[in-house]
């Protein structure tokens, strides 16, 4: 009774808490309010991730609803970043409120739509059923479109549009794949009301027609990519995190694109034990993230936006994360970890560019010089960002691309070490040669800027997670990972530790 | 039975040649209009073997959102934009009807490579056709320069994708059918509060000049 | 069956003229009048024969020789095609390129004579005509290669033959979507409307008028008779491949066949009434309509 309460609460508790703060009249009451809701979700997230980390997977709704080691791990990296993108709502959109930029009907759209994108979000994990989990993703597209456009004007209609049709379209894409891979389950079971659930086809994975499975796989990835930032879709990123305000870039790029790639997560078990299918599975993976490496390597060396190029960052990321799970447990388990590091990281690095923005008045590199200057906390957060994001130690994103080069040196993958190491050596130059102007330099007699306590926060507690996550390794999170890499790799599933909780 | 499907999955194919042939913005939404109420007809051909009133009611559902629902949003976002009424594309209409022959030959090679498993013996257009109803889409979207022409292209995208699902999986469930249906209809609402909000701030709906943001 | 061969030669030499009298009086009643006797192109036959001929100075034999060959060809191509039950006169393996080709030549004189008169307009509609032709040509040899593979013979006879007897679910769709793609081969090659006019004036908006501009007498008798020709053969092939009625007799299967000609003239006489002639631009989008059509026929077939 408990998990199902537990889970039913996650999917609801977003929505209502952004549909009730836009209810509210002055901003600052709706901001807080929307903070309060997002802060009981993650607290209901928090407890949902011990229980199934502890207890085992949690199901409801005839096993429609799961929560399992993958995507409690999921869940518990998007509370933390869900949180603190809305706790940075208060600063920015204060700013903005001393500017008089944002009306009360601003404002109101922007609660709903975020508490009703985190809902639609959560659907995405906890959903066992993959055509509820497309429906989720599909929702979570169109309810982020708007946000983009928050404040209307040109570029942003344009990043709009562009980003509503080309997700639209990957989501199709990733559609045909699920009715490719029921197609492939027919013979296997008749009866269509437990057609799509994952874990029956992982149970039944050997029994899967393989021409079909692979044919639903390409689809997959293609359509799950266009939305994670997979190059060479990823066309839409750049335009949608730079127009976006910062803290729905830093949701964006903190947990949108891991929540598409954790639908491509899903899948692999499936595709990887199906007959004949044996490695097919990682080796496209293996390619698209070896190519969104390179591709954002080359983009970001001609870079002059901030946003643009921390939103090729991304895609940078995204590929190292997919290049990691397909090299086996080591590898998933490097990209795993991974995806927690570049979540932080790059939300801190969002949280610092919107700052920036709003006080220079601008996203223009050349025109932003001597953060550290103007704004010691921020110029710090922004610096410290670019540094973790392209892998300096001791940050914890060194320790991750760490595990994975030692991952493929084990697996004997020589070519992606080496493809690897050159988009990253390429991002490091570029990427330090427009952050140190950024934060030295001259301030254009700028006045120094004062910090609030929750300014601070937001800056401190990322850094200090990567800090400390780059030195030492906490035993629950490995533990919590190794669960997850489980999932991953098929040890979990039909033959997994009793399922807690089953038909509730 | 299987020969009624073989004769809608040809009538799709007719359609998508209108898709990409007609240089009215009119008949151009017609043509995906009717193709939505095709669509209708093949849920209730393809199961009438075993007619619930969940799929009639689905197939009622999708014909007359598909069918009538959508050309009225398109109109409206249409006539809030003043457009030309001409389909003004990137290629030329023969060199698109020569697509859409060199894409009929593509849906009928991966047609050949996809065999729909045991009841799929008396109906081999159903993939090709779907294919090429999804192609014909993503082409539309890719060479037509006008934002109302790229959502026809992806409805037409979609029908595709549903054409295939109806025949080769049949009975999905119907939360997620509907689901779906909810999704495409609320993504073309986005598309056309989008395309108003785009004409306010540009004056047109021409996407060839969206290209601010590069790099 | 030599009796049977012949009754459709004699039928389509003395029934042709009277396909545009019926397209010309179905035209008269939806505009609301009396029109033209249905004997009239007849009459106009006769009298261009008893007339003089002018010839220009410029002219070569070229232009003695265009309506002469087109008249031969058209003839030709009235011996190949069958009707009703019967047979071509001539039939062999293959005969469905040489209904093509002589269609081809006809066309071909007719534009060097054209060309010939050293004249802008025919000039210009000459250079129309082939443009058209281009496109109209590959459909038309689609549409039948298509008719041929689902019949599995390539004469004439043998897919005209073959097709009464065939299921009709199996080849309806196919032989419905080649229909199509013939039926609008027909409206460019006899210069129908949304094609060209055939009543227009004015020499900028011809096509197949204006080429002929300069023959006179009976050179003109020639021409016209060998486009009534034309038109009987397209509109036999026509009925043959979308009305294959067969009830065993060989005169009702004739009368039925000539029947359904003149059914095809009544409906292009309704086509010219309702509908306006396309802007030139977009002629080439529909003939590439009819070659897709044919090429979609072609294609469901491979297997």
């Amino acid at each position: 009774m408990e998990e199902a309460l537990l889970l039913w609460s996650l999917l609801a508790i977003p929505a209502l808490a952004g549909a009730g703060s836009a209810a509210l009249r002055p901003q600052k009451a709706m901001l807080a309010a929307l903070i309060a809701g997002v802060g009981a979700w993650s607290a209901a997230a928090a407890l949902a991730c011990v229980l199934v980390f502890g207890r085992g997977p949690a199901e409801t709704a005839f096993g429609w609803l799961r929560l399992d080691a993958l995507s409690a791990y999921h869940l518990a990296v998007m509370a933390l970043i869900c949180f603190l993108s809305t706790c940075y709502a208060w600063p920015y959109f204060g700013e903005e409120l001393r500017r008089g930029r944002l009306s009360s009907r601003q404002a109101g759209k922007f609660c709903l739509l975020w508490g009703g994108s985190i809902s639609a979000m959560t659907l995405v994990l906890v959903s066992n059923n993959l055509g509820i989990m497309w429906v989720g993703v599909e929702a979570t597209t169109l309810l982020t479109a708007f946000l983009i456009c928050l404040h209307r004007s040109k570029p942003s209609l344009e990043a709009t549009w562009k980003y509503i049709l080309i997700c639209s379209v990957g989501v199709g894409f990733a559609f045909m794949g699920t009715l490719l891979l029921a197609v492939s389950a027919k013979g296997v079971r008749t009866d269509p009301t437990d057609a799509l659930l994952w874990t029956n086809l992982v149970a039944e994975a050997g029994k899967l027609d393989p021409i079909w499975v692979k044919a639903a796989f390409v689809f997959l990835l293609v359509g799950y990519g266009t939305k994670a930032g997979l190059a060479p879709m990823h066309n839409w990123l750049p335009d949608a995190h730079s127009q976006a305000p910062a803290p729905v870039s830093a949701v964006f790029s903190g947990f949108m694109l891991n929540a598409a790639l954790y639908c491509v997560m899903r899948h692999v078990p499936v595709i990887e034990a199906a007959p004949g299918c044996e490695g097919f599975a990682t080796g496209l993976l293996k390619v698209f993230g070896i190519f969104s490496i390179l591709v954002a390597a080359a983009f970001i060396v001609f870079q002059r936006d901030l946003k643009r190029l921390l939103a090729y960052h991304s895609v940078e990321h995204i590929g190292i994360i997919s290049l990691g799970l397909s090299l086996g447990g080591a590898g998933a388990f490097a990209a795993l970890f991974h995806t927690l590091n570049h979540s932080l990281c790059k939300t801190l690095s969002f949280f610092a560019a919107g700052r920036l923005g709003q006080i220079f008045g601008t996203h223009d590199m050349e025109a932003m010089r001597g953060a550290l200057k103007v704004s010691p906390l921020w110029g710090t957060g922004i610096f410290a960002g670019v540094l973790a994001l392209i892998g300096v130690a001791p940050f914890a994103l060194f320790m991750s691309e760490f595990q994975l080069v030692k991952a493929a040196a084990d697996g004997g993958s020589a070519v992606s070490i080496i493809l690897f190491l050159v988009g990253g050596s390429v991002v490091f130059l570029a990427a330090l040669g427009h952050a140190i102007p950024l934060a030295w330099g001259d301030g254009g007699g700028r006045e120094k800027q004062k910090a609030g306590a929750m300014e601070l926060a937001l800056v401190s507690l990322p850094l200090a997670l990567l800090l400390v996550l780059g030195l030492w390794m906490p035993e629950s999170l490995e533990a919590a990972i190794t669960g997850a890499v489980g999932v991953l790799t098929g040890a979990g599933g039909a033959a997994g530790p009793p399922v807690w909780g089953a038909g509730g | 039975m299987p020969v009624f499907i073989e004769m809608l999955m040809i009538v799709l194919i007719l359609l998508d040649v209108v898709l990409l042939g007609v240089s009215r913005l009119g008949a151009f939404v017609r043509a995906v209009a009717v193709q939505g109420v095709v669509l209708g007809a093949l849920t209730l051909v393809a199961n009438s073997g075993n007619l619930t009133l969940r799929i009639a009611a689905l197939a009622a559902v999708s014909m007359a959102v598909k069918g009538f629902l959508f050309p009225v949003m398109l109109e409206r976002a249409m006539r809030g934009a003043g457009v030309r009424r001409e389909i003004e594309p990137f290629v030329s209409f023969v060199t698109s009807m020569a697509a859409c022959i060199v894409m009929l030959g593509v849906s009928l090679f991966l047609g050949w490579r996809l065999p729909l498993p045991d009841g799929g013996a008396g109906m081999p257009l159903v993939v090709p056709a779907a294919i090429l109803t999804m192609l014909t889409g993503l082409f539309i979207l890719v060479t037509r320069k006008k934002a109302v022409t790229q959502v026809v292209g992806y409805l037409t995208f979609e029908n595709g994708i549903y054409a295939f699902g109806v025949v080769a999986v049949g009975e999905v469930n119907a939360i997620i059918e509907f689901g779906v249906l909810l999704d495409v209809f609320v993504a073309v609402f986005a598309m056309g509060i989008a395309i108003y909000q785009i004409n306010r701030e540009f004056d047109h709906i021409d996407t060839d000049h969206l290209s601010m943001l590069k790099g | 069956m030599e009796f049977a061969q012949t009754i459709n030669i004699i039928a389509g030499l003395i029934l042709a003229p009277l396909l545009s009298g019926v397209i010309n009086r179905v035209k008269a009643l939806f505009a609301g009048r009396t029109g033209q006797p249905l004997l009239q192109p007849y009459f106009d036959v006769w009298k261009l024969l008893r007339k003089g001929a002018v010839y220009s100075s410029t002219t070569t034999w070229v232009f003695k020789a265009g309506p002469v060959v087109g008249l031969a060809s058209a003839l030709a191509a009235l011996c190949l095609v069958p009707a009703g039950g019967a047979g071509g006169f001539f039939s062999f393996e293959g005969d469905i390129f040489l209904l093509a080709g002589l269609l081809a030549l006809m066309r071909f004189f007719t534009v060097s004579a054209a060309l010939d008169t050293g004249s802008a307009f025919e000039g210009m509609g000459a250079s129309r005509e082939v443009q058209f032709s281009a496109l109209a040509e590959p459909a038309l040899l689609l549409g039948l290669a298509a008719a041929a593979r689902k019949t599995g013979s390539v004469s004439l006879a043998g897919i005209l033959g073959a097709l009464p007897q065939m299921n009709p679910a199996d080849a309806a769709p196919v032989f419905a979507l080649i229909s199509v793609a013939v039926y609008l081969v027909f409206l460019c090659e006899n210069a129908r409307i949304p094609v060209d006019d055939p009543n227009t004036h004015l020499e900028l908006t011809m096509i197949h008028e204006v080429m002929v501009l300069d023959h006179s007498g009976p050179d003109f008798a020639f021409i016209t008779y060998g486009a009534a020709l034309k038109m009987w053969v397209l509109g036999s092939l026509l009925a043959g491949l979308a009305a294959p009625l067969r009830t065993g007799f060989l005169w009702a299967d004739v009368a039925a066949a000539a029947a359904v000609v003149f059914g095809l003239a009544a409906v292009t006489g309704v086509v010219e009434s309702t509908m306006a002639r396309l802007k030139m631009v977009r002629v080439p989008h529909l003939l590439m309509g009819a070659l897709v059509l044919s090429a979609v026929a072609y294609m469901i077939m491979l297997r």
